[in-house]
Protein backbone atom coordinates (compact mmCIF):
# COMPACT_ATOMS: atom_id res chain seq x y z
CA UNK A 1 0.00 0.00 0.00
CA UNK A 2 2.67 2.13 0.50
CA UNK A 3 4.51 2.16 -2.51
CA UNK A 4 0.70 2.64 -4.19
CA UNK A 5 0.31 5.65 -2.15
CA UNK A 6 3.50 6.79 -3.34
CA UNK A 7 2.30 5.74 -7.09
CA UNK A 8 -0.70 7.81 -6.77
CA UNK A 9 1.39 10.90 -5.42
CA UNK A 10 3.78 10.87 -7.94
CA UNK A 11 1.07 10.96 -10.14
CA UNK A 12 -0.68 14.06 -8.56
CA UNK A 13 2.89 16.04 -8.17
CA UNK A 14 3.02 15.38 -12.22
CA UNK A 15 0.03 16.79 -13.17
CA UNK A 16 0.55 19.34 -10.97
CA UNK A 17 4.33 20.26 -11.86
CA UNK A 18 3.53 20.14 -15.31
CA UNK A 19 -0.23 21.42 -15.36
CA UNK A 20 0.14 23.33 -19.15
CA UNK A 21 2.10 20.00 -20.41
CA UNK A 22 -0.60 17.68 -19.01
CA UNK A 23 -4.02 20.36 -20.29
CA UNK A 24 -2.18 20.62 -23.37
CA UNK A 25 -1.93 17.08 -23.76
CA UNK A 26 -5.76 16.62 -22.58
CA UNK A 27 -6.90 19.30 -25.02
CA UNK A 28 -5.13 17.83 -28.41
CA UNK A 29 -6.30 14.19 -27.22
CA UNK A 30 -9.98 15.80 -26.85
CA UNK A 31 -10.29 17.72 -30.45
CA UNK A 32 -8.42 14.41 -32.19
CA UNK A 33 -10.55 12.24 -30.58
CA UNK A 34 -13.42 14.20 -30.98
CA UNK A 35 -12.78 14.53 -34.66
CA UNK A 36 -12.43 10.97 -34.63
CA UNK A 37 -16.04 10.28 -32.94
CA UNK A 38 -17.22 12.93 -36.06
CA UNK A 39 -15.74 10.36 -38.58
CA UNK A 40 -17.84 7.50 -36.86
CA UNK A 41 -20.93 9.05 -36.52
CA UNK A 42 -20.56 10.47 -40.47
CA UNK A 43 -19.73 6.30 -40.86
CA UNK A 44 -22.46 4.85 -39.06
CA UNK A 45 -25.03 7.21 -40.50
CA UNK A 46 -23.83 6.72 -44.26
CA UNK A 47 -23.73 2.94 -43.72
CA UNK A 48 -27.45 3.35 -42.63
CA UNK A 49 -28.59 5.17 -45.25
CA UNK A 50 -27.12 3.47 -47.86
CA UNK A 51 -28.87 -0.08 -46.06
CA UNK A 52 -32.09 1.96 -46.45
CA UNK A 53 -31.41 2.81 -50.24
CA UNK A 54 -30.30 -1.10 -50.98
CA UNK A 55 -33.91 -2.33 -48.63
CA UNK A 56 -35.76 -0.78 -51.16
CA UNK A 57 -33.81 -2.60 -54.34
CA UNK A 58 -35.68 -4.89 -56.73
CA UNK A 59 -35.38 -7.04 -59.29
CA UNK A 60 -37.94 -7.81 -62.09
CA UNK A 61 -38.28 -10.69 -64.30
CA UNK A 62 -40.31 -10.40 -67.58
CA UNK A 63 -42.13 -13.39 -68.80
CA UNK A 64 -42.18 -14.38 -72.08
CA UNK A 65 -44.78 -14.15 -74.01
CA UNK A 66 -45.58 -17.89 -74.88
CA UNK A 67 -45.39 -18.62 -71.16
CA UNK A 68 -48.70 -20.30 -69.54
CA UNK A 69 -49.58 -18.89 -66.45
CA UNK A 70 -48.93 -22.12 -64.64
CA UNK A 71 -45.45 -22.49 -65.95
CA UNK A 72 -45.30 -18.71 -64.18
CA UNK A 73 -46.02 -20.00 -61.11
CA UNK A 74 -43.74 -22.84 -61.61
CA UNK A 75 -41.34 -19.65 -62.52
CA UNK A 76 -42.41 -17.70 -59.25
CA UNK A 77 -41.40 -20.60 -57.22
CA UNK A 78 -38.45 -21.74 -58.50
CA UNK A 79 -36.84 -17.77 -57.85
CA UNK A 80 -38.68 -18.13 -53.88
CA UNK A 81 -36.16 -20.87 -53.54
CA UNK A 82 -32.66 -19.21 -54.55
CA UNK A 83 -31.18 -18.25 -51.56
CA UNK A 84 -31.39 -15.17 -50.75
CA UNK A 85 -34.29 -14.11 -52.18
CA UNK A 86 -36.80 -12.59 -49.71
CA UNK A 87 -39.72 -12.50 -51.55
CA UNK A 88 -41.06 -13.12 -55.40
CA UNK A 89 -44.65 -11.49 -56.39
CA UNK A 90 -46.39 -11.89 -60.29
CA UNK A 91 -47.22 -8.81 -61.78
CA UNK A 92 -50.16 -9.72 -64.26
CA UNK A 93 -50.69 -7.61 -67.44
CA UNK A 94 -53.69 -5.98 -65.86
CA UNK A 95 -52.22 -5.31 -62.49
CA UNK A 96 -48.92 -3.51 -64.51
CA UNK A 97 -51.30 -1.36 -66.76
CA UNK A 98 -53.02 -0.24 -63.39
CA UNK A 99 -49.30 0.40 -62.28
CA UNK A 100 -48.10 2.54 -65.14
CA UNK A 101 -51.54 4.46 -65.06
CA UNK A 102 -50.84 5.10 -61.21
CA UNK A 103 -46.87 6.08 -62.37
CA UNK A 104 -47.88 8.23 -65.34
CA UNK A 105 -50.85 9.65 -64.01
CA UNK A 106 -53.30 8.43 -66.93
CA UNK A 107 -53.63 5.42 -68.70
CA UNK A 108 -52.04 5.09 -71.52
CA UNK A 109 -53.62 1.66 -72.68
CA UNK A 110 -57.07 3.06 -73.67
CA UNK A 111 -56.87 1.73 -76.94
CA UNK A 112 -55.73 -1.40 -76.18
CA UNK A 113 -58.54 -3.06 -74.30
CA UNK A 114 -58.45 -6.42 -75.93
CA UNK A 115 -54.68 -6.75 -75.87
CA UNK A 116 -52.23 -5.64 -73.42
CA UNK A 117 -49.40 -5.12 -74.79
CA UNK A 118 -47.58 -5.23 -71.19
CA UNK A 119 -45.22 -8.06 -70.16
CA UNK A 120 -45.77 -9.91 -66.82
CA UNK A 121 -43.58 -9.94 -64.55
CA UNK A 122 -42.07 -11.22 -61.24
CA UNK A 123 -40.70 -8.66 -58.89
CA UNK A 124 -38.16 -10.00 -56.64
CA UNK A 125 -36.82 -8.38 -53.27
CA UNK A 126 -33.92 -9.62 -51.39
CA UNK A 127 -32.40 -10.44 -47.79
CA UNK A 128 -30.04 -7.61 -46.62
CA UNK A 129 -26.92 -9.45 -46.75
CA UNK A 130 -27.47 -10.47 -50.43
CA UNK A 131 -28.04 -6.70 -51.74
CA UNK A 132 -24.48 -6.66 -53.25
CA UNK A 133 -23.45 -6.72 -57.07
CA UNK A 134 -21.71 -10.07 -57.28
CA UNK A 135 -24.56 -11.84 -55.52
CA UNK A 136 -26.96 -10.10 -57.47
CA UNK A 137 -25.44 -11.09 -60.57
CA UNK A 138 -25.35 -14.78 -59.20
CA UNK A 139 -28.72 -14.85 -58.62
CA UNK A 140 -29.58 -13.03 -62.39
CA UNK A 141 -27.69 -15.61 -63.93
CA UNK A 142 -29.63 -18.43 -62.20
CA UNK A 143 -32.96 -16.72 -63.55
CA UNK A 144 -31.69 -16.74 -66.72
CA UNK A 145 -31.49 -20.47 -66.83
CA UNK A 146 -34.85 -20.73 -65.55
CA UNK A 147 -37.65 -21.10 -68.76
CA UNK A 148 -40.26 -18.63 -69.65
CA UNK A 149 -37.83 -15.56 -68.58
CA UNK A 150 -36.99 -13.27 -71.25
CA UNK A 151 -35.35 -10.22 -69.28
CA UNK A 152 -34.16 -9.69 -66.35
CA UNK A 153 -33.55 -5.89 -65.40
CA UNK A 154 -32.36 -4.31 -61.84
CA UNK A 155 -30.14 -0.90 -61.13
CA UNK A 156 -27.10 -3.31 -61.59
CA UNK A 157 -24.87 0.46 -62.56
CA UNK A 158 -26.39 2.05 -60.19
CA UNK A 159 -25.69 -0.25 -57.67
CA UNK A 160 -22.18 -1.28 -58.79
CA UNK A 161 -21.28 2.75 -58.49
CA UNK A 162 -23.00 3.10 -55.10
CA UNK A 163 -20.96 0.01 -53.94
CA UNK A 164 -17.46 1.57 -55.07
CA UNK A 165 -18.73 4.84 -53.47
CA UNK A 166 -19.09 3.46 -50.45
CA UNK A 167 -15.49 1.54 -50.62
CA UNK A 168 -13.67 4.92 -51.08
CA UNK A 169 -15.76 6.11 -48.17
CA UNK A 170 -14.76 3.23 -45.97
CA UNK A 171 -10.94 3.35 -47.10
CA UNK A 172 -10.67 7.51 -46.80
CA UNK A 173 -12.43 6.70 -43.17
CA UNK A 174 -10.19 3.82 -42.26
CA UNK A 175 -7.17 6.20 -43.67
CA UNK A 176 -8.09 9.05 -41.79
CA UNK A 177 -9.16 7.38 -38.41
CA UNK A 178 -6.05 5.79 -38.31
CA UNK A 179 -3.95 9.16 -38.88
CA UNK A 180 -6.19 10.48 -35.53
CA UNK A 181 -5.37 7.62 -33.34
CA UNK A 182 -1.62 7.72 -34.58
CA UNK A 183 -1.78 11.68 -34.26
CA UNK A 184 -2.77 11.16 -30.64
CA UNK A 185 -0.63 8.38 -29.44
CA UNK A 186 2.58 10.65 -31.05
CA UNK A 187 1.33 14.09 -29.18
CA UNK A 188 0.56 12.36 -26.14
CA UNK A 189 4.18 10.88 -26.11
CA UNK A 190 5.67 13.43 -26.77
CA UNK A 191 4.27 15.41 -24.26
CA UNK A 192 4.85 12.27 -21.35
CA UNK A 193 8.65 12.32 -22.61
CA UNK A 194 8.97 16.07 -21.73
CA UNK A 195 7.99 16.27 -18.40
CA UNK A 196 9.97 12.66 -18.11
CA UNK A 197 13.12 14.05 -19.61
CA UNK A 198 12.97 16.91 -17.48
CA UNK A 199 13.19 14.71 -14.05
CA UNK A 200 15.55 11.86 -15.71
CA UNK A 201 18.18 12.80 -12.83
CA UNK A 202 16.09 11.97 -10.13
CA UNK A 203 15.07 9.04 -11.74
CA UNK A 204 18.58 7.95 -12.05
CA UNK A 205 18.80 8.34 -8.26
CA UNK A 206 15.78 6.40 -7.53
CA UNK A 207 16.91 3.51 -9.43
CA UNK A 208 20.59 3.78 -7.46
CA UNK A 209 18.14 3.43 -5.08
CA UNK A 210 16.57 0.37 -6.00
CA UNK A 211 13.42 1.67 -7.17
CA UNK A 212 12.18 -0.49 -10.28
CA UNK A 213 11.03 0.15 -13.76
CA UNK A 214 7.46 -0.37 -13.56
CA UNK A 215 7.74 1.50 -9.77
CA UNK A 216 9.01 4.67 -11.66
CA UNK A 217 6.81 4.11 -14.81
CA UNK A 218 3.01 3.49 -13.35
CA UNK A 219 2.57 7.11 -12.59
CA UNK A 220 3.13 7.87 -15.83
CA UNK A 221 1.01 5.27 -17.51
CA UNK A 222 -1.98 5.45 -15.40
CA UNK A 223 -1.47 9.34 -15.82
CA UNK A 224 -1.42 8.25 -19.67
CA UNK A 225 -4.32 6.11 -19.29
CA UNK A 226 -6.47 8.63 -17.58
CA UNK A 227 -5.57 10.97 -20.42
CA UNK A 228 -6.65 9.06 -22.85
CA UNK A 229 -9.95 7.48 -21.27
CA UNK A 230 -10.82 11.40 -20.14
CA UNK A 231 -10.11 12.74 -23.28
CA UNK A 232 -12.34 10.40 -24.90
CA UNK A 233 -15.41 10.89 -22.20
CA UNK A 234 -15.23 14.39 -22.69
CA UNK A 235 -15.30 14.52 -26.28
CA UNK A 236 -18.52 12.29 -26.57
CA UNK A 237 -19.84 14.65 -23.66
CA UNK A 238 -19.48 17.70 -26.12
CA UNK A 239 -21.34 15.26 -28.48
CA UNK A 240 -24.07 14.15 -26.55
CA UNK A 241 -24.95 17.21 -25.38
CA UNK A 242 -24.77 19.02 -29.02
CA UNK A 243 -27.09 15.79 -30.43
CA UNK A 244 -29.89 17.38 -27.75
CA UNK A 245 -29.40 20.60 -28.81
CA UNK A 246 -29.48 20.40 -32.87
CA UNK A 247 -32.06 18.96 -34.52
CA UNK A 248 -32.02 18.01 -38.26
CA UNK A 249 -34.96 16.00 -39.65
CA UNK A 250 -34.24 15.36 -43.07
CA UNK A 251 -31.52 12.67 -42.45
CA UNK A 252 -31.84 10.56 -39.29
CA UNK A 253 -27.89 10.90 -37.29
CA UNK A 254 -26.99 6.92 -35.95
CA UNK A 255 -24.84 7.20 -32.67
CA UNK A 256 -22.86 4.57 -31.49
CA UNK A 257 -24.43 2.79 -28.60
CA UNK A 258 -23.44 4.23 -24.91
CA UNK A 259 -21.84 0.63 -24.76
CA UNK A 260 -19.71 1.14 -27.45
CA UNK A 261 -18.94 4.89 -26.26
CA UNK A 262 -17.57 2.88 -23.08
CA UNK A 263 -15.34 0.28 -24.98
CA UNK A 264 -14.08 3.42 -26.88
CA UNK A 265 -13.30 5.41 -24.03
CA UNK A 266 -11.58 2.41 -22.69
CA UNK A 267 -9.85 1.89 -25.86
CA UNK A 268 -8.41 5.32 -25.76
CA UNK A 269 -7.16 4.73 -22.19
CA UNK A 270 -5.69 2.14 -23.61
CA UNK A 271 -4.08 4.50 -26.27
CA UNK A 272 -2.89 6.24 -23.41
CA UNK A 273 -0.94 3.66 -21.57
CA UNK A 274 0.64 2.64 -24.50
CA UNK A 275 1.52 6.56 -25.42
CA UNK A 276 2.56 6.68 -22.07
CA UNK A 277 4.89 3.64 -22.38
CA UNK A 278 6.51 5.51 -25.54
CA UNK A 279 6.91 7.90 -23.96
CA UNK A 280 8.82 7.21 -21.11
CA UNK A 281 10.50 3.85 -22.42
CA UNK A 282 14.27 5.87 -22.63
CA UNK A 283 14.03 6.37 -19.02
CA UNK A 284 13.07 3.04 -18.82
CA UNK A 285 16.50 2.25 -20.40
CA UNK A 286 18.53 3.47 -17.79
CA UNK B 1 35.98 -14.88 12.10
CA UNK B 2 35.38 -17.60 10.21
CA UNK B 3 31.45 -17.49 10.46
CA UNK B 4 31.02 -13.50 9.76
CA UNK B 5 29.22 -12.78 6.89
CA UNK B 6 30.88 -11.93 3.87
CA UNK B 7 29.41 -8.40 2.19
CA UNK B 8 31.72 -7.54 -0.75
CA UNK B 9 33.33 -10.38 -2.91
CA UNK B 10 35.03 -9.68 -5.70
CA UNK B 11 37.49 -12.06 -7.21
CA UNK B 12 39.59 -11.92 -10.11
CA UNK B 13 38.06 -9.34 -11.58
CA UNK B 14 38.64 -7.96 -15.56
CA UNK B 15 36.76 -4.99 -16.59
CA UNK B 16 37.34 -2.60 -19.39
CA UNK B 17 36.13 1.13 -19.77
CA UNK B 18 33.58 1.58 -22.27
CA UNK B 19 36.49 3.68 -24.40
CA UNK B 20 38.25 -0.17 -24.41
CA UNK B 21 41.20 0.67 -21.56
CA UNK B 22 41.73 -1.55 -19.12
CA UNK B 23 40.09 -0.39 -15.56
CA UNK B 24 40.63 -3.61 -13.58
CA UNK B 25 43.25 -6.26 -14.31
CA UNK B 26 42.90 -9.22 -11.33
CA UNK B 27 41.28 -7.14 -8.97
CA UNK B 28 40.52 -9.04 -5.74
CA UNK B 29 39.08 -7.41 -2.43
CA UNK B 30 36.65 -8.76 0.29
CA UNK B 31 34.84 -7.42 2.87
CA UNK B 32 33.40 -8.60 6.08
CA UNK B 33 30.02 -7.63 7.71
CA UNK B 34 30.57 -4.74 10.43
CA UNK B 35 34.31 -4.03 8.89
CA UNK B 36 34.73 -0.81 6.78
CA UNK B 37 37.38 -0.18 3.85
CA UNK B 38 38.99 3.11 3.17
CA UNK B 39 39.79 3.45 -0.66
CA UNK B 40 41.82 5.60 -2.37
CA UNK B 41 42.75 6.58 -5.91
CA UNK B 42 44.07 8.89 -7.61
CA UNK B 43 41.56 10.14 -11.01
CA UNK B 44 40.49 7.44 -13.25
CA UNK B 45 41.97 4.79 -11.45
CA UNK B 46 39.00 3.18 -11.20
CA UNK B 47 37.48 4.12 -7.72
CA UNK B 48 34.07 5.06 -9.72
CA UNK B 49 33.15 1.76 -11.66
CA UNK B 50 34.75 -0.42 -8.49
CA UNK B 51 31.39 1.41 -6.67
CA UNK B 52 29.96 0.99 -9.91
CA UNK B 53 30.39 -2.83 -10.25
CA UNK B 54 29.10 -3.42 -6.23
CA UNK B 55 26.02 -1.74 -7.20
CA UNK B 56 25.86 -3.02 -10.53
CA UNK B 57 25.84 -0.24 -13.00
CA UNK B 58 28.74 -1.65 -14.54
CA UNK B 59 29.46 -5.49 -15.04
CA UNK B 60 33.28 -7.51 -14.67
CA UNK B 61 34.27 -8.93 -18.39
CA UNK B 62 35.62 -11.60 -16.13
CA UNK B 63 35.53 -12.55 -12.67
CA UNK B 64 33.20 -12.37 -10.06
CA UNK B 65 31.41 -9.53 -8.04
CA UNK B 66 29.23 -10.92 -5.31
CA UNK B 67 27.33 -8.61 -2.60
CA UNK B 68 25.50 -10.07 -0.18
CA UNK B 69 26.06 -13.20 -1.56
CA UNK B 70 24.62 -12.97 -4.66
CA UNK B 71 26.11 -12.61 -8.10
CA UNK B 72 25.96 -9.42 -9.85
CA UNK B 73 25.51 -10.02 -13.28
CA UNK B 74 23.97 -7.89 -16.00
CA UNK B 75 20.68 -10.19 -16.70
CA UNK B 76 20.38 -10.33 -12.84
CA UNK B 77 18.35 -7.03 -12.53
CA UNK B 78 16.16 -8.21 -9.81
CA UNK B 79 18.93 -9.11 -7.63
CA UNK B 80 20.50 -5.66 -8.42
CA UNK B 81 17.49 -3.97 -7.75
CA UNK B 82 17.16 -5.87 -4.07
CA UNK B 83 20.81 -5.56 -3.61
CA UNK B 84 20.84 -1.34 -4.20
CA UNK B 85 18.02 -1.31 -1.51
CA UNK B 86 20.58 -2.76 1.00
CA UNK B 87 22.74 -0.26 0.07
CA UNK B 88 23.46 3.45 1.50
CA UNK B 89 24.96 5.96 -0.73
CA UNK B 90 27.01 9.46 0.14
CA UNK B 91 28.28 11.48 -2.87
CA UNK B 92 29.37 11.12 -6.35
CA UNK B 93 26.57 9.33 -8.08
CA UNK B 94 24.34 9.15 -5.02
CA UNK B 95 22.62 12.89 -5.42
CA UNK B 96 19.37 13.80 -3.85
CA UNK B 97 16.15 13.80 -6.14
CA UNK B 98 16.26 17.58 -7.56
CA UNK B 99 12.12 17.24 -7.13
CA UNK B 100 11.83 15.68 -3.75
CA UNK B 101 11.79 17.58 -0.73
CA UNK B 102 14.60 16.62 2.23
CA UNK B 103 11.75 15.12 3.98
CA UNK B 104 10.66 12.76 1.04
CA UNK B 105 14.53 12.11 0.01
CA UNK B 106 15.10 10.77 3.38
CA UNK B 107 11.85 8.61 3.50
CA UNK B 108 12.16 7.59 0.14
CA UNK B 109 14.34 4.22 0.97
CA UNK B 110 11.04 3.47 3.89
CA UNK B 111 8.87 3.61 0.79
CA UNK B 112 10.66 1.44 -1.80
CA UNK B 113 10.75 -1.03 1.14
CA UNK B 114 7.03 -0.71 1.67
CA UNK B 115 7.10 0.36 5.33
CA UNK B 116 3.93 1.94 6.93
CA UNK B 117 2.73 5.91 7.37
CA UNK B 118 3.33 5.93 11.02
CA UNK B 119 6.71 3.66 11.34
CA UNK B 120 8.06 6.01 8.22
CA UNK B 121 6.82 9.25 10.04
CA UNK B 122 8.37 8.24 13.39
CA UNK B 123 11.87 7.15 11.53
CA UNK B 124 11.80 10.47 9.67
CA UNK B 125 10.78 12.99 12.47
CA UNK B 126 14.21 10.78 14.10
CA UNK B 127 16.74 11.13 11.69
CA UNK B 128 16.02 14.45 10.65
CA UNK B 129 16.29 15.21 14.91
CA UNK B 130 19.62 13.37 14.40
CA UNK B 131 21.25 15.42 11.42
CA UNK B 132 19.63 18.42 12.84
CA UNK B 133 17.75 19.00 9.53
CA UNK B 134 14.05 19.52 11.24
CA UNK B 135 14.02 23.07 9.04
CA UNK B 136 15.34 22.05 6.39
CA UNK B 137 12.61 19.13 5.82
CA UNK B 138 10.46 20.86 3.45
CA UNK B 139 13.19 22.84 1.65
CA UNK B 140 14.27 21.19 -2.10
CA UNK B 141 17.60 20.05 -2.36
CA UNK B 142 18.44 22.99 -4.92
CA UNK B 143 18.13 25.25 -1.66
CA UNK B 144 20.58 23.97 0.66
CA UNK B 145 24.81 23.64 1.34
CA UNK B 146 26.78 21.70 0.37
CA UNK B 147 27.56 20.92 3.96
CA UNK B 148 23.26 20.08 4.58
CA UNK B 149 23.14 18.47 1.02
CA UNK B 150 25.44 15.85 1.95
CA UNK B 151 23.83 15.64 5.62
CA UNK B 152 20.90 14.68 3.89
CA UNK B 153 22.67 12.17 2.01
CA UNK B 154 23.32 11.05 5.44
CA UNK B 155 20.18 10.54 6.39
CA UNK B 156 19.44 8.86 3.78
CA UNK B 157 21.25 6.12 4.00
CA UNK B 158 20.83 5.81 7.63
CA UNK B 159 16.99 6.23 7.73
CA UNK B 160 16.17 2.13 6.57
CA UNK B 161 18.95 1.08 8.17
CA UNK B 162 20.68 -0.79 5.47
CA UNK B 163 23.65 -3.23 5.89
CA UNK B 164 26.41 -1.58 3.51
CA UNK B 165 26.99 2.02 3.28
CA UNK B 166 28.92 3.96 -0.02
CA UNK B 167 30.39 6.98 0.90
CA UNK B 168 32.36 8.52 -1.94
CA UNK B 169 34.90 11.49 -1.59
CA UNK B 170 33.07 12.34 1.90
CA UNK B 171 35.34 14.69 3.33
CA UNK B 172 36.91 16.60 0.11
CA UNK B 173 36.72 20.21 -0.32
CA UNK B 174 35.09 20.38 3.74
CA UNK B 175 36.60 23.01 6.41
CA UNK B 176 37.91 21.43 9.19
CA UNK B 177 34.64 22.27 11.80
CA UNK B 178 32.47 19.88 8.94
CA UNK B 179 35.41 17.70 8.12
CA UNK B 180 35.42 16.98 12.14
CA UNK B 181 31.88 16.59 12.00
CA UNK B 182 31.49 14.17 9.00
CA UNK B 183 34.16 11.88 9.92
CA UNK B 184 33.12 11.66 13.78
CA UNK B 185 29.83 10.72 12.25
CA UNK B 186 31.29 7.76 9.46
CA UNK B 187 33.02 6.74 13.02
CA UNK B 188 29.66 6.73 14.70
CA UNK B 189 28.38 4.26 11.57
CA UNK B 190 31.25 2.20 11.78
CA UNK B 191 30.75 1.87 15.64
CA UNK B 192 27.49 0.54 15.06
CA UNK B 193 28.53 -2.06 13.30
CA UNK B 194 27.34 -0.61 9.92
CA UNK B 195 29.65 -2.49 6.61
CA UNK B 196 30.93 0.85 5.39
CA UNK B 197 33.08 1.46 1.61
CA UNK B 198 34.64 5.11 1.96
CA UNK B 199 36.06 6.29 -1.33
CA UNK B 200 38.26 8.90 -1.69
CA UNK B 201 40.74 10.64 -4.09
CA UNK B 202 42.97 11.64 -0.57
CA UNK B 203 44.59 8.95 1.58
CA UNK B 204 42.57 9.60 4.75
CA UNK B 205 43.46 9.20 8.19
CA UNK B 206 42.33 5.76 9.40
CA UNK B 207 40.80 5.50 13.09
CA UNK B 208 37.58 3.66 12.04
CA UNK B 209 36.75 0.37 13.99
CA UNK B 210 37.57 -2.66 11.97
CA UNK B 211 38.86 -0.78 9.20
CA UNK B 212 41.51 -1.66 6.51
CA UNK B 213 43.32 1.02 4.13
CA UNK B 214 43.31 0.08 0.41
CA UNK B 215 44.92 1.92 -2.86
CA UNK B 216 43.20 0.95 -6.35
CA UNK B 217 46.47 1.72 -8.37
CA UNK B 218 47.05 -0.02 -12.09
CA UNK B 219 44.12 -2.07 -12.49
CA UNK B 220 44.39 -4.02 -8.76
CA UNK B 221 43.34 -3.04 -5.12
CA UNK B 222 46.38 -2.93 -2.73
Amino acid sequence: MTRFFHILKELYRNVRRNIMTTLSAIMVMILLLFLFDIFWIASVTSNKLYRDFLSELQMEVFISEEASDSATVTLQESILNIKGVNNAEIVSRELARQQLAMLVGVDLLIGYDTVNPLPRSIIISFDDEYLEVDKLQEIEERIYNFNSVSNVFYSKSWLAKVEKTKSIISRVGLFLGGLILLTVLISSASSMSLTTRARASGFEQMRLLGAGKIFLALPFLIEGILIGFFSAFLGWIVILYGKNKIDITQIEIVYPSYQEILIFCLLAGFLGLASGYIGIRKMLKM
Amino acid sequence: MADEKIIVELNNVFLRSSRGYEVFRNLNFKLLAGHSAIIHGTAGSGKSSFIEMIIGRQFAESGSVEVFGNLIKPRKKGVIRKNRRKIGGVGGIFSLVPSYTVAENISFPLILSGAGRKYRNERLSEILTEFSLLKQAKEFPSNLTRVENMLVQFARASIAHQPLLIIDEPLAGLDQETYRKVYEYMFKLAVSGLTLIIVSSEKLENRLPNCRSYQITEGAIL
